[in-house]
Parts: structure tokens; C-alpha cells; sequence
């Protein structure tokens, strides 16, 4: 096996041609893996310190988070926590502090976990991602990002997530088996945009159900244009438990998950900035 | 009897090299020249062995021996009953049975050794249900062993007359009550290093509960001398009891003993999950009665332990749960019947409090059902029922001094009258 | 591959094998066996170093990604004549039990206080919510968190 650390980006895209090359972010999954001879790689590609890979800054309406953004730094970050709330609550939760000091946003979505933690909030957050490969940059939204089987082709390296600042306010939560590293049973995120008490926008994303993360366009449009009130959080929770019951259908989790899917939807609203 | 100590706090005298990172658990210590170790273990649950072919692995370059139950001495151990086998010559009785072993210059290459080694398995129907395995007409798990049933063993108590005890009753509560299978979950996995010294003994070093019986069952297996084999206890990283059994001490010694090389092997947490014992789960059949005026007057137990493959301490656990079983309450008029039953899961043993603690769960569950029929409060169900100094239990046992429970039950009436009494 | 490492602050050339995990380099290695394997996945913590002052699953990182970084083991915490309050507390207030888990624990705890020298309770079973104890000394061990945490700020 060979190891690589490249120095920039184009290094990387340029090694990730070699066959049998597989991008290492902080490992957490990829090492363990390995160990497990799950996937055995020929070639690794180290961009876990690419310092291009672990900008959290502000472009003007945009937030561009790297790939290689560690959990500890989404949720050590002021800026997110103003301004893409969801993820910085989802970065608290995620595994443990050692886990989030190494496991970075790029990996959660490139190891393709359907319990992912980041993914159901870039999802409410509406983030697109920017893949480099040697074909050049792409940018393409995360929830059609999603719908790719497989999800990367080999030599693409998942490079930033881009999410655009409206002011929405957004709210994550999960359900584990215990309060420390756990891997999520159940996420939801949701991010609204409100004038006055009216809902004008809305998203709501759902981990854990199902292959992968998703967003439930059907179930926000049934929110939007009415009033943020007690009716409407007690039906919003109804109806994300109607959405997972017929989302799992007859899968042995579904009777749980789709009780359940209420308290963690009631959790992520309670979560929701004032 | 000293009681300078109680209530002061002492030092421990192994605190500080923990806290340094300096004491040695047995992965810890390393031989120059050491081979390491690994098991082959069944993936099944019950099987017959027709033939194990060790060839493909023993060919792996770096592979210095293979081992099979024919390169067991003596092919048995067990703390009561020697009923478990170093390594399995035909019956696979649980998932985790140690089949093969490979000695090797690496992990890597030990581990590689054992995908190997070749099993021709023919699968057998398990009996995972100890009520079924009760049956008269189950297939026997230990005929040679344990005769033609899969009772390992029945403690009855009785103690004065249940059908006076049945007229005096005016409420019955009978309920089911099942405990589920735990495993100890210590911390350090099993790892063991052993070697021949320069006197011609075998040492092995390793994490245990019980140097002494290692010693001896590590001799009798590979027909040794007890002053042939040194067991040197290292730090032990958590046991609650999951160390009392023997798991890596033979087949290591076995193959340091054979290639007169240092063996050295490491439990992976998988691996011990698949390999020691675990908490009897049980199945406690409860029929209590009291007066009306709180008084119990009859209870009638059966509390079926779930043994699993081997026998490990299971006769001593059911029994401390069969005394146990009326909890710290008078009760006159008591029949309990506790089994012990092998079947095919992961073998129970020895873990905290050794069989007194699964019948908590019936006992003072049945107490809040009788207290809630009879429209007392919990606590003053109990309080007419204690132990004190006098009681006798359903064994006979006349107690004398130290039964702490009223006075510590009155203590927390404060408490329970503001938070804790649901009534 | 060859490669260079820091720990406690003193630099070794090594070769190790690319997929080798920085926890075997170490134990193996460097033999510094205070770093402990409980579970090989990243579930408990008996392995946890400091890399960057950070608290790390060293059996969830290869040692080629710790080139570069600066890590501490239980080794460079503190020596018998020297030793950290937080070593010292644990030995005083009985937070020590197998002694399995220990280092990692102590490791978390350090992270922890020199971030943030004056945490709350709260803030100490967070820091210290991937480490796990099966001796159960929980509470003691948080308290001898508080303690160190004192005579840190003293």
C-alpha cells in the first residue's frame, strides 16, 4: 500500500487517479474499515491537513465550509452557530469529543453512512458541494448529490460545501442509544424562514431512514404560508411520523422509528434559534 | 477484626503506576523471539465436527504451528465440571467454540492462518430455550458428561406447609419475570503471554480471577506437574467475574509448551464477547401471597437459569438465586425449585453478585404489586415483612447479627414520604 | 515507509507500515504501553492521546497522519516526582479502580483543563463522554477532575 500527503488540491485530484486510490479525511471510519478488511485500498490520499480543505469563511452570501472542517470546528464555530445553526448543533452531538476532534463533514458524506450526522442538516441548510476530479470542479446540490448510486465516482474528491446565508433559523436532533457516542437511530433537521409568526420557507430533512439521508419537500409544502403555533408543531410532528411510517413501511424499525421520529422532530423545533 | 480503615480514605497501592501509564496488563509484556497466537471460533451454535484440514493454513509462510483438539494431552477444563474442551475435537456446542490455533511471527499472519484452516461442519438445530431443552424428549448437550438430561442441576427449598400458607393468603399475586443474558464487558480484553523460563517451566502470564485453578487446569491439559507451570497474575483490567473461567491460558500455554517459543495472543473485543462466560439470563415464576394485612404468608418459586453450552459455576449461581429468591422478607411457608439447564447459547458463569441479583427483579416487583392490591404504600409493605435479627430464612438459616435492612428502610422514610413512594 | 514522529516531545525516525494505526506504533514501536486497546473501534476510549493538545482515538488514526503533530501519551503527562494534578487527584480521591482505563481518562480530563481550567460538572462528563469506566467509578472520577481542576487555577 502506498500513502500520500499532497500538498494542494490539484496534487490530490492528480494522485486520486492511481488505482485503487482512496481519499483518508480524519480515518475514523476509513481506518477502522480497512482493519475490518471491509475496503482495501492500494493507494491512500491523506488530505486530512490540507489547509484549502479546512476553511470555515464567509463569501459574501455564502458560507464555504472544506471538506476536511473537523467536528469539533463546526462546533466550536461562532459563525455557524449564528448562521447555519443545524449544523452546529448536529457537530455537538456527533460521536465524541475524540471523534470530532479527527472525523471531518467530508468524510460523513463520502463514508455514506445513512446515519451520517452532518448530511440531514446541509440538507435543511440547502448546501450544494463542490467535487474536484480531473475532469474539473463541479457543483451540484446535496440533495440531488445524493440521489448518485454510487454516490462518487473513483478519483473525485469532495472538496467544500457551500451554504447560502438567508437568515433561515434552523434546528437539529437525534435520537441514539445512549447520550455519547451513539450513532443516530433517527436525525431531523429542519431550517424555516419566518416573517412575522408565518412560516414563509421551509425544509426538513430526516436521517437514519432509510438508505440515506433525505429531504421531504411534500411535508415542507404542507407547512409553508401558515402560522408557527402550538397546531402547527403538533401536526408537523404528526406528520413526520406519518412520512417515516410510510417511508419504512414494513422494515422491522419502522413501528419504533415512526413513533419515535416525533420527540426527535419536537426536539429539533425546541432547537430552533429564537 | 481491624476497623481502623472504614470510613478513612486509603491510597491504593497500585494508583500510581495506573495513573503514570506504567502498569503492566498482560498485553502489555513481550519475550524476545514471541510468536503470536490466534483461534479459529464456530460460527455456529451446534454442530458436528466431520473434519478439520489445517494444511493451507500451516503452508502459510510465517505459520510455525497449527493446533487441533489432537494436540491436547488432555482435552478438558471447567471449574466444577471439566465439560469444556480446549479445543473442540466433534461437538460444537456454541457460537465462539475454539476449534484451531496457529502460532505465527505476526498477528497478521496468525490471523490470516486460521481463515484457513478448514471446518467441515455439519449444522445441527440448536436448543436456544432453556424450557425447551427441560423437555424429557430434548436432545441431550452433555451425555457423557451430564447424563441424558439438560438439567445440570435442581436445587428445591421447602420450608413449612404451602397449602396452610394458600388458605391463610387474601391476596395472590402470580406473575413471569425474565432477566436478560449481560455480558461483563471489562474493559481490557483477554491477552495472555506465555513461554518456557530458563528452568524448564512453563509461565503463563494473564489477567484472572483465580491464578491458583489456571495453574491447574493448565497442567492437567498438557499433562504437566502443578510445579511445572508458574501463573503469574498481571494487572487485570476489569473481571466481575468473567475471568474466573479459563479462556487463552491452555492454548497458549499448549503452544509455548510444544514450539518451546514465547506464545503471546490478544482477545479482539469481538473475540471476547464470543468467548467468556456471561450472566445467567432467568426465568423466575412468582406466586406470592399475603394477608390482608400485609403479612406474607406463602410463595411458590421456580426459577429457571439459562446455563448455555457449559457448566462454568452455574450449579453455584442458581443455588444463590434460589436463596435469595424470598429477598430480605419473612415468608413461613416457601417452595422453590431453581434449575440449572444447558443449551446451546454463550455459557453462563460467574458476574456480580452470583445469581443474587436476577431474583430482585421478581421479588420486589411482586412486593409493589401485593402492597398496590392490598392499598398499602411500598415501603410499609416491606417494613412488615423485614428481616430482623431472629428471622429465619426459607433455608432455615436463624439470623443473628447484622441485618441492617429496617433500620436502613426507616432512614430513608423521610425521603420517600417527600420523592421517592409512588403511593 | 519512514517517518517522524513527536511525542512528549521528543522526536523518533520511524519505519511503519502505511495502514499501521498510530496506537500499535506506539505500543509496539515506541513502548509506550500506557496507551490501552479496549475495543480497536473508537467506543471506549482506553486509547486516547493528545494530538495538537486534542483528544484522539489513537486506533481510529493511522501513525502517517500524525507526521506533523505534536502528541502526547500518559508517559508525557507527568513522572512519580513530577506528577499532574490530575494524577495526583485520581490516586487521592480512589478515581483509580482496574486502572484500565485510566490513562485515556486522564488524557480527556487534560484536554479538557488546559482549554478551559474552570469547567463546570456538566462540562466535565461532556469532555470525558467518550471514555468509558466498567468499574463504574464515574463519580469519583469527575471529582477528581473538580479537584485537579482546583489546584490548576490555584
Amino acid at each position: 500500500m502506498d500513502y500520500f500527503r499532497p500538498r494542494s488540491v490539484e496534487e490530490a485530484v492528480t494522485l486520486g487517479q492511481s488505482p485503487g486510490a482512496a481519499f483518508l479525511g480524519g480515518g475514523t471510519d476509513l481506518v477502522l474499515q480497512m482493519r475490518q478488511g471491509k475496503v482495501n485500498p492500494q493507494c491512500l490520499i491523506d488530505v486530512h491537513n490540507l489547509a484549502e480543505l479546512k476553511e470555515i469563511r464567509r463569501n459574501g452570501d455564502v458560507l464555504e465550509l472544506g471538506s476536511m472542517v473537523t467536528f469539533s470546528e463546526v462546533s466550536d464555530s461562532n459563525l455557524l452557530q449564528d448562521s447555519a445553526r443545524a449544523l452546529w448543533l448536529a457537530g455537538q452531538t456527533m460521536g465524541s469529543p475524540a471523534i470530532r476532534n479527527q472525523a471531518t463533514i467530508g468524510g460523513n458524506l463520502g463514508n455514506g453512512s445513512p446515519a451520517a450526522d452532518a448530511i440531514p442538516a446541509l440538507l435543511a441548510l440547502d448546501a450544494e458541494v463542490c467535487l474536484r476530479s480531473q475532469a474539473g470542479e463541479e457543483v451540484i446540490s446535496l440533495a440531488v448529490f445524493l440521489e448518485r448510486y454510487p454516490l462518487l465516482a473513483p478519483g473525485t474528491l469532495i472538496w467544500k460545501f457551500l451554504v447560502p446565508l438567508r437568515g433561515w433559523q434552523s434546528g437539529f436532533a437525534k435520537l441514539g442509544r445512549r447520550r455519547a457516542l451513539a450513532i443516530a437511530r433517527l436525525s431531523v433537521a429542519v431550517a424555516l424562514k419566518t416573517e412575522g409568526e408565518t412560516v414563509m420557507d421551509l425544509r426538513v430533512a430526516f436521517g437514519a431512514v432509510g438508505k440515506r439521508a433525505f429531504l421531504s419537500p411534500a411535508l415542507a409544502a404542507r407547512f409553508i404560508g401558515r402560522e408557527l403555533d402550538v397546531h402547527w408543531r403538533t401536526e408537523m410532528i404528526s406528520g413526520s411520523q406519518e412520512l417515516v411510517r410510510e417511508t419504512l413501511k414494513t422494515r422491522a424499525s419502522a413501528p419504533y422509528k415512526a413513533v419515535a421520529v416525533g420527540g426527535v422532530m419536537h426536539q429539533a423545533l425546541m432547537l430552533l434559534q429564537e | 477484626m481491624n476497623e481502623a480503615v472504614v470510613g478513612t480514605r486509603i491510597e491504593r497501592e497500585d494508583g500510581w503506576g495506573k495513573v503514570l501509564g506504567e502498569t503492566h496488563f498482560p498485553a502489555d509484556v513481550n519475550r524476545p523471539g514471541e510468536l503470536y497466537g490466534a483461534v479459529l471460533r464456530s460460527p455456529h451454535a451446534h454442530a458436528h465436527i466431520r473434519s478439520v484440514n489445517v494444511r493451507a493454513a500451516a503452508a502459510l509462510p510465517g505459520v510455525v504451528g497449527v493446533f487441533t483438539a489432537e494436540n491436547v494431552p488432555h482435552n478438558a477444563h471447567g471449574v466444577l465440571f471439566r465439560d469444556q474442551q480446549v479445543l473442540v475435537s466433534e461437538c460444537v456446542r456454541m457460537v465462539g467454540d475454539p476449534i484451531a490455533a496457529v502460532a505465527a511471527e505476526t498477528e497478521k499472519i496468525a490471523r490470516e492462518a486460521i481463515a484457513r484452516v478448514e471446518v467441515d461442519y455439519e449444522i445441527l438445530p440448536g436448543l436456544f430455550d432453556p424450557e425447551e431443552a427441560m423437555k424429557p424428549d430434548a436432545p441431550a448437550l452433555h451425555p457423557d458428561m451430564h447424563g441424558p438430561s439438560n438439567v445440570l442441576y435442581h436445587l428445591p427449598i421447602r420450608r413449612g406447609d404451602m397449602q396452610a400458607g394458600w388458605t391463610k393468603a387474601d391476596v395472590v399475586v402470580e406473575k413471569e419475570y425474565r432477566t436478560q443474558m449481560l455480558d461483563h464487558a471489562f474493559l481490557q480484553p483477554e491477552a495472555v503471554l506465555a513461554y518456557v523460563d530458563e528452568r524448564g517451566h512453563l509461565v503463563v502470564k494473564v489477567a484472572t480471577q483465580y491464578a491458583h485453578y489456571d495453574r491447574g487446569e493448565i497442567a492437567h491439559a498438557l499433562g504437566l506437574k502443578y510445579s511445572q507451570v508458574r501463573v503469574k497474575t498481571m494487572a487485570v483490567g476489569g473481571a466481575f467475574g468473567g475471568r474466573e473461567d479459563i479462556s487463552l491460558q491452555i492454548i497458549a500455554g499448549l503452544m509455548a509448551w510444544t514450539l518451546r517459543k514465547p506464545i503471546k495472543m490478544e482477545n479482539t473485543r469481538t473475540e471476547s464477547f464470543l468467548s467468556h462466560s456471561k450472566r445467567h439470563p432467568m426465568r423466575l415464576y412468582y406466586k406470592t401471597g399475603a394477608t390482608k394485612d400485609g403479612k406474607l404468608v406463602a410463595l411458590e418459586a421456580k426459577i429457571i437459569g439459562d446455563a448455555g453450552a457449559y457448566s462454568s459455576w452455574s450449579p453455584n449461581v442458581v443455588r444463590k438465586a434460589a436463596i435469595h429468591a424470598t429477598g430480605p422478607y419473612e415468608i413461613p411457608n416457601v417452595q422453590i425449585d431453581s434449575y440449572a439447564v444447558l443449551t446451546n447459547n454463550p455459557y453462563s458463569g460467574a458476574m456480580r453478585a452470583f445469581g443474587a441479583a436476577q431474583p430482585v427483579l421478581a421479588y420486589e416487583s411482586q412486593m409493589d404489586l401485593l402492597a398496590e392490591a392490598l392499598g398499602l404504600s411500598p415501603l410499609e409493605m416491606r417494613l412488615r415483612n423485614i428481616f430482623h435479627v431472629g428471622s429465619v430464612t426459607a433455608t432455615g438459616q436463624m439470623l443473628t447479627s447484622s441485618v441492617g435492612m429496617a433500620k436502613c428502610l426507616q432512614a430513608l422514610t423521610p425521603y420517600l414520604a417527600t420523592k421517592g413512594d409512588a403511593s | 515507509m519512514n517517518i517522524e514522529l513527536r511525542v512528549n516531545e521528543q522526536d523518533f525516525r520511524l519505519v511503519v507500515e502505511p495502514d499501521e494505526r498510530l496506537l500499535d506504533v506506539l505500543r509496539n514501536r515506541l513502548g509506550l504501553i500506557g496507551t490501552k486497546e479496549g475495543c480497536g473501534e473508537g467506543e471506549c476510549g482506553a486509547c486516547t492521546i493528545l494530538m495538537d493538545g486534542k483528544a484522539v482515538n489513537s486506533c481510529l488514526v493511522l501513525a502517517a497522519q500524525a507526521v506533523g503533530h505534536e502528541l502526547m501519551t500518559i508517559e508525557g503527562v507527568g513522572d512519580r516526582l513530577h506528577p499532574h494534578p490530575l494524577q495526583k487527584s485520581f490516586v487521592e480521591l480512589g478515581a483509580v479502580q482496574c486502572g484500565f482505563c485510566t490513562p485515556g481518562m486522564i488524557l480527556s480530563a487534560k484536554a479538557l483543563l488546559d482549554r478551559n481550567s474552570q469547567p463546570s460538572e456538566e462540562e466535565i462528563k461532556e469532555a470525558m463522554s467518550g471514555n468509558l469506566c466498567r468499574c463504574t467509578g464515574y463519580d469519583k472520577i469527575v471529582k477528581a477532575v473538580q479537584r485537579a481542576a482546583e489546584e490548576v487555577a490555584r
